[in-house]
């Protein structure tokens, strides 16, 4: 489920539903323990009235009046009932209410005390019974034992308990419904600025804005910030592109006619070298232009490079390639070294470098970058780089031995990297006699 | 030398062939990189030259299945894409040296004849055997300082013996790797070529560089000179 509103309703609802659960629960079990216990002392406070309604007559019997107090006693199927038996023997009075209906049989408890009982009626009705033995005292001073009993039926108590339960769940479930309303319109509420932030996209990207307008609330204001920024260096970057691509396609085009101007004298003596020469300068200008920085530092889109690693894999390319000459690599980088750019880039610098020492060296080639990762330096015991030659050999495209092709340019093209990341490119003497080149880009 | 060229441009690829064939070299050709795959699996080779944008499989695909294979002749890659990240996977995938497109078809036969030569232990240019130097680049042979002149068939075997000093090598190995595969192969024009080098060399017999083993083959004998 990719919705957040959705994710949260469903939380929402789940939460609700064992709260609100519970509650019912709780409520329900309330609810029924009182009504039972009031049901109780109404039982009992009827056969209290019975047992004062209870005459001793002339005979061994107890007298009922025909009239009681509670007039349910007299009104057939009121759902009150009552009997009077003798301890030992049938029932010989039964309230008016109670016609044709038969007593479930009774467990006689000791005098004195009352007994609860809920049984079922024949016809399956709920009943509460009240059982009270008693020895009542006749005139002639004989004690005479009887049981009373009073039983309510449990129907309408039933029918009260579902009509609380109906009510509670109406109410429950009309508040949970109110609630999941409420918090789906907050939520599109909340999420309205991400909604907004996907429109500005859009119109970024159909060209109709250049950046998102930053009235975000505080949670999404570094997210719009770094938006801008992504978007930002992407359009610095495919600037680039374009400005590459065209240098490129323009400065291509002189050689070109000057290739179209040599065909006309094809059968010259020198032609074979004037066009070898413009096809040079093309490829120069092709490798020029596309060896460019990659990425540039600003952007998020920059990474960060593992240098001992990327080292390692240089190292063992380049010692394949000038196994003849089998130059000493001395390489000083601690395994934990960062650079924080693009890997191409950092290919290009550290590739270029390292060709370069590789070609002029005797025997040395030393590689050395700070723990920060913000200073690059290769050395040596090559020839060096004669001083007066240093600002030509910057130059891009500039080369300084025709038969070793490439070495101008591979330091126009580091030193190019390295101003794109703010750095610079310096060359000294190496200690160990040939050339010093160093590269160091600013750590922010 | 037999050397396989698998370059997917007609044009490059007839060029390469036509001047690594005036350089003395026999050659297969492939136009991409399943044909190439099996020239290089099947055939003997001495050395591949191999483009990295093929049709059908790319050259990195085909160096890495060729070393998987076993094979360790050398592989010179050539590539329009010059980025270090580039040359590296190249090397990574098991070739030994790289040329940039555009090339000078001189820098190809310089790395080409570098990579022979190495692959036959040499470390230097020229190759020095007692009073006996062969340099590649020149395909120039010396005898006491003195240039001895050869036919270029005499040249190839010479070339062949001496970049794998100290090795046996089979009349029909050299018949295999010096003809290109038209010629008509006879065993007794190699015996009849080591015969005329023998006397071109060596015409008092003293030398002795090139030994006849019986029933196996020659073996250029003379002691390798340090470097």
């Amino acid at each position: 489920m990719y919705s957040l509103s959705a994710r949260l309703l469903v939380s929402v609802s789940v939460l609700l539903l064992l709260f609100f659960g519970a509650t019912i629960v709780l409520l329900d079990f309330a609810f029924r323990d009182a009504g039972e216990q009031a049901q109780r002392d109404i039982l009992d406070g009827h056969l209290m009235s019975l047992l004062a309604s209870a005459e001793p007559g002339n005979t061994a019997e107890l007298q009922m009046p025909i009239d009681l107090p509670e007039a349910r006693f007299g009104t057939i199927d009121s759902g009150l009932y009552a009997e009077i038996r003798h301890r030992d023997g049938e029932a010989f009075w039964q309230s008016t209410s109670a016609l044709g209906m038969t007593f479930p049989d009774v467990v006689i408890p000791e005098y004195g005390s009352p007994r609860f009982a809920e049984e079922v009626l024949t016809d399956g009705t709920p009943l509460l019974t009240l059982t009270m033995a008693v020895q009542w005292e006749f005139p002639d001073e004989s004690l005479r034992p009887f049981v009373f009993r009073v039983a309510e039926s449990l129907d309408s108590f039933n029918a009260q308990i579902a009509a609380f339960r109906q009510q509670m769940f109406t109410w429950f479930g009309a508040i949970a419904l109110l609630m999941l309303v409420t918090i789906s319109i907050i939520m599109r509420r909340l999420l309205k600025p991400l909604r907004q932030i996907e429109g500005e996209i859009g119109e970024i990207e159909t060209g109709t804005r250049q950046s998102l307008s930053g009235e975000y609330p505080t949670e999404l204001r570094g997210v719009a910030r770094n938006m801008n920024l992504l978007i930002d260096t992407e359009r610095a970057r495919s600037d680039r592109y374009r400005t590459t691509l065209d240098n490129l396609a323009h400065s291509l085009k002189t050689p070109l006619a000057a290739v179209r101007a040599l065909l006309r004298e094809k059968t010259s003596v020198d032609f074979e070298t004037r066009a070898n020469e413009q096809i040079d300068h093309m490829d120069e200008i092709v490798r020029y232009q596309l060896r460019k920085p990659a990425a540039g530092k600003q952007g998020l889109g920059a990474g960060s490079v593992s240098v001992a690693e990327e080292i390692t894999r240089l190292v063992a390319g380049l010692s394949k390639v000038y196994s003849e000459k089998n130059p000493t690599f001395d390489i000083q980088v601690d395994d934990k070294t960062r650079f924080r750019g693009d890997r191409g880039d950092f290919m290009e610098v550290a590739g270029n470098l390292l060709d370069n020492a590789c070609k002029w060296c005797e025997s040395q080639v030393a590689f050395r970058m700070n723990d920060a990762g913000t200073e690059i330096v290769v050395n040596d015991d090559g020839p060096g780089i004669p001083d007066d030659a240093v600002s030509e050999i910057l130059q891009r495209g500039a080369r300084l031995d025709e038969n070793t092709p490439g070495h101008g340019i591979g330091l126009a093209i580091v030193r190019e990297i390295a101003e794109s990341y703010s750095g610079e490119l310096s060359i000294q003497k190496s200690a160990l006699g040939g050339a010093q080149i160093r590269v160091t880009i600013p750590s922010d | 030398m037999r050397l396989l060229v698998i370059e997917d441009d007609a044009t490059l690829r007839a060029s390469l062939v036509e001047q690594l064939g005036e350089g003395g070299f026999a050659t297969e050709e492939a136009a991409d990189g399943k044909e190439g795959l099996y020239f290089a699996m099947e055939y003997p080779i001495d050395l591949a030259i191999v483009d990295l944008g093929l049709p059908e499989m790319s050259g990195l695909d085909l160096i890495r299945e060729v070393r998987a294979q076993g094979k360790s002749y050398p592989i010179l890659i050539l590539t329009a894409r010059d980025r270090w990240e580039d040359k590296v996977l190249g090397l990574e995938a098991g070739a030994d040296d790289y040329v940039v497109k555009p090339f000078h078809f001189e820098e190809v036969s310089a790395r080409v004849n570098a990579l022979l030569r190495r692959s036959g232990g040499w470390a230097s240019s020229t190759m020095t055997a007692g009073p006996m130097t062969l340099d590649m680049s020149r395909q120039e042979v010396k005898m006491n300082d003195e240039s001895v002149e050869l036919t270029s068939f005499e040249y190839k075997i010479m070339e062949y013996l001496m970049v794998r000093a100290g090795q046996v090598i089979s009349k029909s190995e050299l018949t295999e790797r010096l003809y290109d595969q038209d010629f008509e192969r006879d065993s007794n024009v190699i015996e009849v070529f080591i015969g005329r080098l023998r006397k071109k060399l060596d015409p008092e017999n003293t030398i002795k560089p090139i030994e006849t083993l019986r029933g196996r083959g020659y073996r250029f004998g003379l002691e390798r000179n340090q470097a």
